[in-house]
């Protein structure tokens, strides 16, 4: 019994550092909480939807995060880094403006009955490993949540861009002394947060229905596990996911009533003894 | 401002809201007046926490709802007359919210906007799943009983008596703030906002402070939550949602929040606009988004922002006496 929860939150988990992941990466160049990023999974799963329906899920699961990748360089583009020298809560708002302009077009376009995917046929049977059934769908995500906390680690520890994405990250001002075209970089690294954030949403789409509420719904999760890890912390982030989805899993088993507020008892939890988070907060 | 000017000030607003009670004779139009007041009221509980502690809230429905809902809760028990409940509700909200206030306050930054909007939409998500004695996604008509506060309910539930009540207690609220916002208190929270490693270091406990003007901010808003409950006479999770958190941060930024009275303005020309946009409606987010972006982008200081500068502009030489009359009252 307990195999099948933990595993479902490590599934949820793993979606969720898909998510994080991209508003962290935002966050830690940008200065900018992106109040959007729920809506831009939505998008992304919606569209991959689409994408599915005329051909097939995998090509969905790369044309996806391409169309989300360049939204979202043009969103730092002609949006974070015209507002850049305003107040933070400024760029925020804009963001909030954002989530709804984005949220009313998902409804215009796809209307607002809840839609469903199915998953890929190479995928769509499950395994029996200790005792229980797993879908091996569902085993694809937490492969995929490990790859892309794999894949940034590596990416940002190892390779030039990488640093520089570290360096812009801690001190604009001086790494664009250095050299770095910061602009460039922060279009690229608002592209690969938006694209996560789409990947996220095309990922869940087949074991997680499609509905107007499931911005919100991600967010809120993704806010609280931003929170709780640190803003800007990639690693803090990674944990909280973690934490987040198990504490979920296991709630709504045993504490069904109650499983909705888990979280956020999770976070004052956490906020109490540490305020700036897990891994503390970059102002 | 002193007791005087603001005194005077309440009672000329009390006396156009009575005029306007009196003479509009369509039900219709004090009925939109009466719903304009309350998210007012609501708006102005967002507008006061963001005005004196620089932080915006994303889930101040959580007590605009959460009040309405305490209301019909301690009604639907009989547990207490209706004058009690109310005033139960309220100060348990402030209560707590001052204790909610202690721990999330030292959240630095954004990260505060967004522990209040997971807190709002929890409310939400728990409150529409409740389905024994909270209702559920229905809601729960509120049992307001033969006699409140001395009305009859016949008198009471007239549009122009709860719009004159809704105006009534949103003038009255805005003065007491006003008021207090005047006094050391509100200098203090001030100094807090802009630098609060300065406050500390001049020895001002910061902490207390913050959460205080957070609780006052729920008092506010929940003040706003039971006059709604009162004009429809039923709550619903609608109420806790985040898109009305939102709604009114909107009519807060688009009103202007370094004045009082700002969010209070945004809330009524919200409220003008839906009207008048009808057959959009369906895009209304769509809108409403756009709005916020231009006007955050263009006009950061809002439509009371615009205004100011309008009266500064028009009548230079009466604007800086009024200015150096404060800074005299200040001194003093």
């Amino acid at each position: 019994m307990s195999l099948i929860n933990l595993f479902n939150g490590l599934v949820y988990g793993s979606l969720l550092i898909v998510m994080c992941s991209g508003l962290a990466l935002i966050y830690g160049l940008r200065r900018v909480v992106n109040f959007a990023h729920g809506a831009l999974y939505m998008l992304g799963a919606y569209l991959g939807y689409s994408v599915a329906l005329h051909s097939n899920f995998w090509v969905a699961l790369v044309a996806v995060p391409a169309i989300m990748a360049l939204l979202g360089a043009l969103l730092d583009r002609y949006g974070f880094r015209l507002l850049q020298n305003r107040e933070p809560l400024t760029v925020v708002l804009v963001t909030f403006g954002l989530l709804l302009v984005i949220e009313d077009f998902v409804q215009t376009v796809w209307g607002k009955a809840n839609l469903s995917l199915a998953a890929p046929a190479m995928l769509d049977f499950s395994i029996d490993l200790l005792g229980t059934s797993l879908p091996v769908y569902r085993i694809g995500v937490v492969v995929a949540g490990l790859a892309v906390a794999a894949g940034l680690t590596l990416w940002l520890r190892l390779s030039s861009v990488g640093l520089a994405v570290r360096a812009a990250s801690t001190d604009p001002t001086t790494t664009a002394m250095q050299g770095v075209n910061t602009d460039t970089l922060s279009a690229l690294v608002v592209g690969v947060g938006t694209a996560l954030a789409g990947l996220a949403g095309v990922v869940a789409a087949p074991f997680l229905s499609l509905s107007p509420s499931m911005s919100s719904d991600v967010l809120i999760d993704s806010f609280v596990v931003v929170v709780v890890g640190g803003l800007g912390s990639l690693g803090g982030a990674f944990v909280a996911a973690m934490a987040l989805g198990l504490v979920q899993a296991f709630g709504a088993v045993y504490l069904p009533d109650t499983s909705v507020l888990l979280p956020f008892l999770l976070m004052l939890a956490i906020l109490v003894w540490k305020p700036a988070g897990l891994a503390g907060s970059r102002t | 401002m002193t007791f005087l000017q603001v005194a005077v000030r309440a009672i000329a607003a009390l006396a156009l809201g009575a005029a306007a009670a009196a003479f509009v004779g369509s039900d219709a139009v004090l009925s939109l007046l009466a719903q304009a007041t309350i998210y007012a009221l609501f708006a102005s509980g967002v507008g006061l926490l963001l005005r004196q502690n620089g932080s915006a809230s994303f889930g101040h429905a959580l007590f605009f709802g959460g009040a309405g809902y305490g209301v019909a809760a301690l009604l639907k028990l009989q547990a207490m007359p209706a004058e009690l409940a109310i005033l139960a509700t309220l100060a348990a909200m402030t209560l707590l919210a001052f204790l909610v206030g202690l721990v999330i306050v030292r959240v630095p930054g954004i990260a505060f906007g967004m522990v209040t909007l997971a807190m709002g939409q929890m409310a939400f998500l728990s409150t529409s799943r409740a389905r024994g004695f909270l209702g559920g996604a229905d809601g729960l008509s509120v049992e307001w009983p033969a006699t409140v506060f001395g009305m009859a309910q016949s008198d009471l539930f007239r549009p122009a008596t709860l719009f004159m009540l809704s105006w009534a207690t949103l003038v009255v609220v805005l003065a007491a703030l006003a008021l207090l916002l005047a006094s050391r208190f509100g200098s203090v929270t001030e100094a807090v906002r802009d630098n609060e490693e300065r406050a500390r270091f001049i020895g001002i406990a910061t902490l207390v402070p913050r959460a205080a003007i957070y609780a006052l901010s729920a008092l506010v808003s929940g003040t706003g939550g039971v006059l709604a409950a009162l004009n429809t006479g039923f709550v619903s999770p609608e109420s806790l949602h985040w898109s009305l958190s939102g709604m009114t941060l909107m009519m807060v930024i688009v009103g202007g929040f370094k004045t009082l009275w700002g969010p209070a303005l945004g809330a009524v020309v919200y409220f003008l606009f839906k009207d008048v946009l009808g057959d959009y409606a369906t895009h209304w987010m769509s809108i409403f988004g756009v709005v916020l972006i231009a006007v955050i982008v263009f006009a950061p200081t809002g439509l009371a922002g615009l205004l100011q500068r309008l009266v500064r502009r028009r009548a230079p030489l009466a604007a800086s006496a009024a200015a150096a009359l404060e800074v005299r009252d200040a001194r003093a």
